[in-house]
């Protein structure tokens, strides 16, 4: 009886969780190793770790080939790497007819957005879902490293400029010491990103159940108290019972006190874009996304 | 006395629903005949001890289920003013019992058993209604505040005024319980009694319940009357000076005066309930329904039922982000 009245109470709850739990299955199943399908079969290579600037040992590439592997099929995008060390000022001049004038900044883009089209990249087409990490260790003639973030497709459609600024800075951070590391890391932040992006922390859910159950407890032992259900005029008299004899009201005086007001500016930045970050068309007519870095 | 049938004999009592007296043994109505009572220690029906305590006016026979009511007990000086006769029956209040702690998830699962539920009996329980004026007086401080903006300042002014009123309220029937066993807090809760129904007392109205005899005289409680009052004249008194921020009172008195008082029964409907050997009273206002008492509680319940509210959400929300985070 008791154990009935029990279930029944909790009813609801237990077909959300069977539904949730279902649905959690079947898309589950639907792609099982939760895994995209490659359908662009004109990729020019099959590479994805181009070390130029030979930072990397051979061990570390394979690792790298590795984990790259794994992570396209987890986000149906291309993942690629290119490390140069070399001088891009004349590469990009030759493109500045068709793109217009270039900062030494945007030599990497050129470079970046060249080599994906040229390659083919692009998960489910050519030139389509990807991304392209340019690492250039050659300081330009301004004195600084640059890189660049090139993305493409569903990519370009998801990274905003910032999430490709916080991603090259956080990759970034420790290339100069650890450049497989770091390399590693843009890759591993790129899936996390790609996966839908949201990401709930287990505190976060223990937390929020935590508060929904003592608002539970606290609704159902408010019904164990009684509440008072007569006022002040319960037991007046019928008729003429309030008998108003004086009521005076004598203005007295008046103080005004001044007061500087502090002049704050608020309000706060604008919103942040979602995706679509650093839009521009390369060479090659494809659309891309980016953003630079450095050092 | 006791109300007996004169068609079969059986005891005859009040019908809340009826409105009426009934006999319950042959469905009789108006076939009472008054019987007196000899003295207060033995039933009139069947002779078996009876216990009539300080206070009892009414009893039931443990034996044979009759009612005696003991004359002595309501009569001369003892006479109740009024009486509001009982408008709930015992289903009724049941059923409000039912409707009130019907969902309540925490509670003990005998609580609303029948078996339990039956043994619940009307009572009268004996109050004083007090009629009095509050004569209030008020002179005081009282201060406005405008507040306002001009450029980059801010002004505050502060206007004070001299605040007097006298006001005088008549209130009337202001109920105190006069039953030790009944607590004051409890009985405070049960108000308030629709005063219309209230009639001039008649025996017949307590046959089917019990009852007790006023167990302090008006002048006891007196001071809880006034204590009600005063509060009660205090807030509509600064009801009439809402419009001040604040106020400073250099007199501010309440003379209470031309007190008078009846003596009334008032009907309640009182159920024991005993859990892990402590006492649960709840109480029914006989009239209005209104459901007072203190809720059994069951640990076990509530930590089963939170806990297991704790594990669905949980789960629900573990499921949500397993969904999300794909």
């Amino acid at each position: 009886m008791s154990l009935k009245k029990f279930f029944f109470y909790f009813r609801i709850y237990f077909i959300i969780i069977v539904i949730l739990a279902v649905v959690l299955i079947i898309l589950n199943m639907k792609n099982s190793d939760g895994a995209y399908v490659r359908t662009n079969q004109d990729c020019a290579t099959a590479e994805r770790v181009f070390d130029y600037a030979d930072v990397l040992t051979d061990a570390e590439e394979e690792q790298l080939r590795k984990l790259i592997a794994k992570s396209e099929l987890e986000t149906g995008c291309d993942i690629v790497l290119v490390t140069l060390n070399e001088s891009l000022k004349e590469y990009a001049e030759r493109y500045e007819d068709q793109l217009g004038p270039l900062y030494t900044s945007e030599y990497v883009m050129v470079y970046a957005d060249n080599f994906y089209d040229e390659n083919n990249f692009g998960f489910n087409r050519v030139h389509g879902d990807g991304v392209l990490l340019l690492d250039n260790w050659y300081r330009e003639a301004d004195g600084r490293i640059y890189s660049w973030l090139s993305t493409c497709g569903r990519v370009e459609e998801r990274f905003s400029s910032d999430m490709i600024d916080s991603l090259l800075n956080d990759a970034l951070e420790n290339v100069d010491e650890d450049p497989y590391g770091a390399y590693r890391k843009y890759v591993e932040i790129f899936t996390r990103e790609m996966k839908d992006g949201i990401h709930i922390p287990v505190w976060a859910v223990i937390l929020t159940s935590g508060i929904l159950t003592v608002f539970f407890l606290c609704m159902h032992l408010a019904d164990y108290s009684n509440r008072k259900t007569v006022d002040e005029n319960t037991y007046l008299a019928p008729e003429g019972a309030v008998r108003m004899k004086k009521k005076e009201d004598l203005f007295l005086r008046k103080t005004v006190v001044k007061r500087k007001r502090e002049v704050s500016n608020g309000g706060g930045g604008g919103g942040r874009s979602s995706g679509g970050g650093g839009h521009h068309i390369s060479s090659g007519g494809v659309s891309h996304g980016g953003g630079g870095h450095s050092r | 006395m006791i109300y007996k049938c004169q068609s079969c004999g059986g005891n005859v009592v009040y019908d809340p629903g009826l409105r009426k007296m009934h006999c319950p043994y042959c469905d009789g109505i108006g076939t009472h005949l008054r019987e007196e009572c000899r003295g207060m220690e033995v039933c009139q029906n069947c002779g078996a001890p009876v216990d009539a305590g300080d206070y009892r006016s009414a009893v039931k026979c443990e034996y044979c289920g009759h009612y005696n009511i003991f004359e002595e007990r309501i009569e001369k000086e003892y006479q109740p003013r009024f009486i509001l006769p009982f408008r709930l029956g015992k289903k009724d209040a049941v059923e409000k019992i039912m409707k009130k702690c019907g969902s309540r998830l925490f509670m003990p699962e005998t609580f609303l058993s029948e078996a339990s539920l039956e043994k619940m009996e009307g009572s009268y329980v004996p109050f004083w209604l007090y009629d009095m004026t509050a004569d209030c007086r008020y002179n005081g401080t009282g201060t406005k505040k405008r507040v306002w903006v001009s450029g980059d300042t801010e002004y505050t002014e502060t206007s004070y005024y001299q605040v007097i009123r006298e006001m005088e309220a008549d209130f009337e029937k202001l109920p105190v319980d006069a039953s030790i066993a009944m607590n004051d807090k409890i009985m405070d809760l049960m108000e308030p009694y629709q005063y219309e129904e209230l009639t001039d007392f008649n025996p017949e109205y307590m046959s089917g319940f019990l009852a007790e005899v006023y167990n302090q005289p008006a002048e006891e409680l007196g001071d809880r009357a006034n204590e009600k009052v005063r509060a009660d004249a205090k807030v509509m008194l600064h009801r009439t000076m809402n419009e001040y921020a604040t106020l400073t009172p250099l007199e501010g008195n309440i003379y209470l005066k031309n007190r008078v008082e009846d003596y009334a029964l008032l009907p309640v409907w009182w159920y024991r309930y005993r859990y892990r050997d402590k006492d649960y009273d709840f109480f029914v206002n006989g009239q209005t329904g209104k459901v007072v008492g203190k809720m059994p509680l069951s640990g076990l319940r509530a930590l089963a039922y939170s806990g297991t509210f704790f594990a669905c959400v949980t789960t629900i929300l573990m499921l949500i982000r397993a969904i999300l985070e794909r």
